[in-house]
């Protein structure tokens, strides 16, 4: 089964595991204390998001440290800010249909 | 890692009721939003329309009324037909003396696929948003 990125932060709880590790990474231990779902929960998100590409798990010694993928996600940022795009632009249109609309309407009132 | 809510405000300088009616009203739906054969405020209406990059790229979008507040808040849902999927967008609107506020809020976009999004590719919504506002903005302001 193919995985992309929108799968990984479909989830809450993949997406509570990308923010704790996007400033740092982290050893997998200490990601699942942050949570009070079971670490076998855990280890099944942090493997769908390492099949994602957006964790890449580093041996260093005898710890697994998780390690966000920050490319990955600019591929959410440009498509969200698609729909940003794409809204403000209705917004601008609906302000322009509500002034010609009040402008009509003072017209038909003067006269 | 809320990126994938969009929530946007805009004040617009027209009373609440002007707003409300502008979303809710088919022919004031088409001056600046979508072509809509029908378009009834009423929990459970079921919409779609089409839109796209191109003539030749066009998706057909999905809706159905989940919320009606009156002249308070519209929610519908907005998917993709032959796409997985589901989004939700509502627009909310707040009295500012004579003016309104209006709160868009698009969620659950992440759970499209990317095969979908990528047909919805910034240069390509702005192409087309871009005429219809510019054209519409410049009549607008001809007439005036």
């Amino acid at each position: 089964m193919r995985r992309d990125v929108f799968q990984a932060i479909a989830d809450p709880t993949r997406r509570a595991i990308i923010g704790l590790v996007a400033s740092q990474s982290m050893n997998l231990n200490a990601v699942a204390e942050n949570f009070d779902i079971s670490r076998p929960a855990i280890s099944k998100h942090i493997k769908i998001l390492t099949e994602c590409g957006l964790l890449v798990i580093k041996q260093t010694g005898r710890e697994r440290f998780c390690e966000v993928q920050l490319k990955q996600l600019n591929e959410v940022s440009q498509w969200v800010d698609q729909y940003k795009l794409f809204w403000n632009s209705k917004l601008d249109a609906l302000e322009t249909h509500l002034a010609k609309k009040s402008m009509s309407k003072n017209k038909r009132s003067r006269s | 890692m809320n990126n994938e809510i969009i929530r946007l405000e805009r004040l617009f300088n027209a009373p609440i009721a002007n707003v409300w009616t502008a979303i809710t009203n088919k022919d004031e739906m088409k001056a600046w939003y979508f072509d809509l054969a029908e378009f009834k405020p009423e929990v459970g209406f079921t919409f779609q329309f089409t839109g796209g990059p191109s003539k030749e790229e066009q998706y057909l979008h999905l809706c159905e009324i989940t919320e009606v507040i009156p002249q308070k808040k519209l929610t519908y849902s907005w998917r993709y037909d032959g796409y997985p999927g589901i989004s939700f967008v509502s627009f909310e609107l707040f009295a500012e003396g004579d003016k309104t506020l209006l709160r868009l809020t698009h969620t659950g976009i992440g759970s499209f696929p990317e095969t979908a999004t990528n047909a919805f590719a910034i240069s390509n919504f702005k192409a087309g948003w871009d005429a219809i506002i510019n054209i519409s903005l410049k009549n607008y302001l001809e007439k005036v």
